[in-house]
């Protein structure tokens, strides 16, 4: 074993210090085309008159593109994973948020292309907009999305479901229910490098795309859905990017590049602005998150009722996605036998957003860990004994009945104690994470435990696992 | 009119690999006809170092020098899938796929070897690029002489493939059961965070960090570390400076420049003290899991703690802007007690702010 | 006019209120600074001028006509690295490597013009207008106060001692992508 370990320089360390890796934007090609968008003013608008004639016509354009030159202009983000599409590349007649692109141009040189822009001639009827999600459902919120203000596509729900054992018991047997409501903010990713894609028509009929993606792969099938093209008709090359923290898997450049290549016969690039970057790149979601935790006096959690909205913006892009892994670890680091969980993927008409470092559990690990420090301290009890009495231990299981096979809540949570040179009481300073028994196994925590071997328990074995 | 100080902490949890899994990642290597080591595996590198971390997973396995391995994760026709560098996957699952493809390859090499060497491949072994006799190394051979012989001899291309799949975990629409587990593999982090909170100004100082990570294997101790490190920085975003709206719910976003969106700058650079635990995985490379993502997760929790702990508020609308702690000071907020029952921030509850009590939120079957 | 680029001089075309990152990159092909925002606020398109970092996406050419322009390219080569960029390499203080040009740039800068090790202070002072998403910021500032105090500085000139029989510091995988 000598490479894994140890103190190697990096692979690409030298480019990056002499200023030789290649990113997008480092590519030269001759007869490079630069590429512009026309994006929406209005957060939430109808198009009534579109008309890119004269754009067409200025000098030192090379092709213009609407949703009519997108073969296919409807490509859901996670649509094989069956979740359906939303989103047109390019808007059609109804855009939804400010800063979502309607027609892209290329042009010689960044100027002109920004000049052709200024020639496009539209016009929008504005309509009312949603920007707070806590407000999808009243009876006089505007209407963010054509599928109303909800995602409707969780099976036959609108929500992401955990039930797990008697919730009503925990909430019963309670000496206390702590309630606290929390919510995490959208920001930016902010990576170093914007997006960007080149796309070059090649002489054989293939087309090129150097890409920033996180995924060349994913990009790859994208980009061949959109262009309704088998995936050997298209090279994507990447593979070292200027940073992604998850704002680089959508694909937001790839797309418009190469029709706009395929449609001129040259290369386009498609660099966007930092200020694009700011304003209409996708970005972390905002959640709103109402956690009820039932409580016994001696610090078990016995149940957690939680209710989260998450604000998808206009699309649904990955919404769904990021709200079933937020679901799945809504105990966070600890065993809770009685849950009754719902998440809400709420349209707003904001810029979509999209994974982010953490997705959907950063906003679930903030949330339940503020609310943990609260409940100890409502209780009047230690923040770090709380923690450790309730944590994973081998046998205990998730929400969705995931069998915990070596956790490490105990060890780390102890290791941070040490480092600070807190003493805990010896009860705890000895914690382990094996398998629960005595007093760390109550009765109420009996029914989720797994039997060893048993990576994921059956569904029947919980069901009235609330407790006597 | 004073400082204070606080402290507060979080444990937390984070999976490895797409959530339900499905996630493939495939690699392919071939050995040139000198023993030098290609490998082809789609991993995108955003920073992150999967390149440098699957050069020397394929070094190890295979028992070759680091320098060896041209890793080529470029463009989609010569690489096979990685689905993406996303969900902490690429140690795991693309490290994984590459350690399989030299799996193949080290037998492929070990194959011929025992033709050349008439041993048992069971008594070879590769080490630095030399095969050798257990017991008897002297009468070693170097992978270039295999690697020749493969190409000039035994009309072999000497290479491999791997796929590291996990199988899709369908979940239950009602009640979210899973019959998979829907991971690879868990990692957990516990940090302590110290701030200085100004109750006059309401700013909030993070002061410093304790960071405790279990990654199960550290492959690349250093890369490791800038995980942490670059995670440290985003979590004290994410706790107290970056937001894109920050008049919510209005859509006025808060910048289109760097001086106006507040990312994480040098300043705000903490004290940082780590400490990894390795709690090695059942299957990942070498016992690897994962931090990729997790290292931004337990700073904004810690910090609100430690917030508390200064000041007495709780803020939890984020970020923790100078505003709203201070509007926090201010506002003294109690919870309101009724029975049993201990209600924060019901002001922001979606009860309060609907016209029905939020019931086609808060009344699900 | 005529710009001077790492030592050579090179006749443009742009006006002279390009900026001078537009210059350099669209028409001298030099890469290594880089578009991170074009506002100067984030500093990955810094460049040397007369030994000064400046921003070049908000410099225009026609104000630095006769001044000496060093981008990284000017630093140092793979094969031949200035210690602050070796030392970045050791340090592992780049890891997407967007910003790195800039803030190495304005490194050299910072050991140009100081006696012997920096402090920490000294580098935050210097480096607070880079921004970098990826490290954390620390191991640029370990790899700034390793490089000033001279840890990377190659060995003297010594004609007793045979060049070739040295191990090299860094080993070159290959400067592209």
């Amino acid at each position: 074993m000598k490479a894994v370990g140890a103190r190697l320089p990096r692979y690409d360390g030298i480019g990056h210090v002499t200023g030789r890796t290649s990113y997008v934007d480092d590519v030269r090609v001759p007869g490079l085309l630069q590429a512009k968008v026309l994006r929406s003013p209005h957060h939430h608008a109808s198009i009534t008159h579109l008309d890119t004639s004269r754009a067409e016509k200025l000098r030192g354009v090379r092709a213009v593109i609407t949703h009519k030159d997108v073969p296919r202009n409807e490509v859901g983000l996670l649509e094989p994973q069956g979740f359906p599409a939303d989103e047109p590349q390019l808007a059609r007649d109804v855009v939804r948020y400010r800063g979502q692109p309607i027609v892209a141009v290329a042009a010689e040189d960044v100027d002109t292309a920004i000049e052709a822009l200024e020639l496009i001639d539209i016009q929008y009827e504005e309509r009312p907009a949603l920007f707070d999600m806590r407000l999808a459902c009243e009876p006089d919120a505007p209407q963010a999305h054509e599928w109303g203000n909800v995602y409707p596509h969780f099976g036959p729900y609108n929500h992401r479901r955990v039930r797990k054992g008697d919730i009503e018991w925990a909430f019963e047997r309670a000496d206390t229910i702590v309630s606290g409501v929390y919510r995490p903010q959208a920001i930016e990713h902010v990576p170093l490098e914007t997006q960007a894609a080149l796309a070059i028509p090649e002489p054989d009929g293939r087309l090129t795309i150097y890409s920033c993606t996180q995924a060349m792969y994913y990009t790859l099938s994208i980009v061949a859905t959109h262009l309704q093209l088998p995936m050997n008709r298209i090279k994507v090359i990447g593979g070292t990017v200027g940073g992604g923290f998850g704002g680089k898997v959508d694909s937001a450049s790839d797309i418009v590049a190469a029709l706009l290549a395929l449609k001129s016969q040259r290369p386009v690039k498609w660099r966007w602005t930092r200020e694009e970057e700011f304003l209409a790149s996708s970005t972390r979601a905002a959640w709103h998150i109402e956690l009820s935790d039932a409580v016994s006096s001696d610090g078990w959690i016995l149940g957690r009722r939680m209710t989260t909205l998450h604000d998808a913006g206009a699309y649904a892009r990955m919404s769904p996605y990021g709200l079933t892994k937020h679901a799945f670890h809504h105990t966070g680091a600890y065993t809770i036998p009685n849950l009754k969980f719902d998440g809400f993927a709420v349209f707003t008409n904001r810029v979509p957003t999209t994974a982010m470092r953490g997705f959907g559990v950063t906003s679930v690990s903030e949330a339940t860990e503020i609310h943990m420090t609260r409940v100890a301290e409502v209780l009047g009890l230690s923040p770090w004994e709380i923690r450790l009495k309730n944590a994973n231990r081998i046998g205990d299981t998730t929400g969705n009945l995931v069998a915990m096979q070596d956790p490490s809540t105990v060890r780390v949570t102890l290791a941070a104690a040490e480092r600070i040179g807190l003493e805990l009481a010896p009860g705890f300073r000895n914690m382990t994470g094996d398998r629960r028994s005595g007093d760390l196994l109550p009765e109420h925590l009996v029914a989720q435990q797994a039997p060893e071997g048993v990576h994921v328990l059956s569904r029947d074995a919980t069901a009235n696992g609330g407790g006597s | 009119m004073a400082k204070h100080q606080g402290r507060g902490f979080a444990t937390i949890e984070y999976p490895t690999g797409m959530n339900q899994n499905g996630d493939p990642s495939q690699a392919w290597i071939k050995l040139k006809p000198d023993g030098r080591v290609d490998v082809f595996a789609g991993t995108v590198d955003i920073g992150q170092g999967s390149k440098t971390v699957h050069t020397q997973i394929v070094a190890d396995t295979l028992g070759v020098p680091y320098d060896w391995v041209t890793m080529d994760n470029t463009n989609t026709d010569s690489s096979a899938v990685c689905t993406g560098t996303f969900a902490s996957r690429g140690t795991f699952i693309g490290g994984n796929a590459v350690r399989y493809a030299a799996d193949r390859v080290r037998e492929r090499v070990l194959a011929i070897a025992s033709e050349e060497m008439e041993i048992d491949p069971a008594d070879l072994e590769i080490v630095e690029g030399e095969i050798l006799p257990k017991g008897a190394p002297s009468k070693k051979m170097s992978l270039s002489e295999i690697a020749d012989a493969a190409t000039y001899k035994y009309g072999e291309l000497i290479s491999g493939q791997g796929t590291a799949l996990k199988p899709l975990a369908e979940v239950s629409d009602h009640d979210g059961s899973v019959t998979v587990e829907p991971h690879s593999a868990i990692s957990y982090a516990a940090c302590v965070a110290d701030v200085t909170v100004d109750d006059e100004t309401g700013d909030v100082e993070v002061t410093r960090l304790i960071s405790i990570y279990d990654v199960g294997r550290a492959i690349n101790p250093l890369l490791v570390e800038g995980q942490i490190e670059g995670g440290a920085m985003m979590g004290i975003g994410l706790g107290l400076l970056e937001e894109c709206y920050p008049h919510y719910p209005s859509a006025e976003h808060r910048g289109e420049q760097f001086g106006s969106y507040l990312a994480p700058a040098l300043e705000q650079l903490p004290d940082l003290d780590n400490v990894i635990l390795e709690n090695p995985s059942a299957d990942g490379p070498f016992g690897a899991k994962a931090i990729g993502e997790m290292a931004n997760n337990a700073q904004p929790p810690a910090i609100i703690a430690a917030i508390h702990d200064a000041v007495g508020v709780w803020v939890t609308q984020l970020p923790a802007s100078p505003e709203r702690v201070l509007r926090a000071i201010r506002a003294k907020a109690a919870p309101r007690r009724d029975g049993k029952h201990v209600i924060f921030d019901e002001e922001l509850s979606i009860r309060t702010v609907t016209s029905d009590g939020g019931a086609a939120f808060l009344n699900t079957p | 006019m005529e710009l001077i680029i790492n030592g050579v001089p090179r006749a443009t075309a742009s006006s002279p209120v390009t900026p001078l990152l537009n210059v350099l990159r669209e028409e001298f092909n030099v890469t290594g600074p880089k578009p991170g925002c074009e506002q100067g606020g984030c500093g990955a398109c810094t460049v040397l001028v007369d030994g000064q970092p400046r921003r070049a996406c908000l410099l225009a050419i026609g104000t630095i006509e006769d001044a000496e322009i060093t981008t990284i390219e000017g630093l140092g080569t793979p094969q031949a690295l200035a210690p602050i960029q070796a030392a970045f390499n050791d340090r592992y203080a780049a890891q997407c490597g967007y910003c790195t040009s800039g803030m190495i740039t304005a490194a050299q800068a910072l050991l140009d013009r100081s006696d012997g090790p920096v402090t920490r202070e000294e580098v935050l002072d210097a480096l607070s207008g880079h921004v970098c998403r990826c490290t954390g910021y620390v191991k640029i500032v370990d790899a700034i106060i390793a490089a000033s105090t001279g840890e990377f500085d190659p060995p003297p000139d010594d004609d007793r001692l045979d060049p070739s029989a040295s191990e090299p510091e860094v080993q070159v995988r290959g400067s592209a992508a």
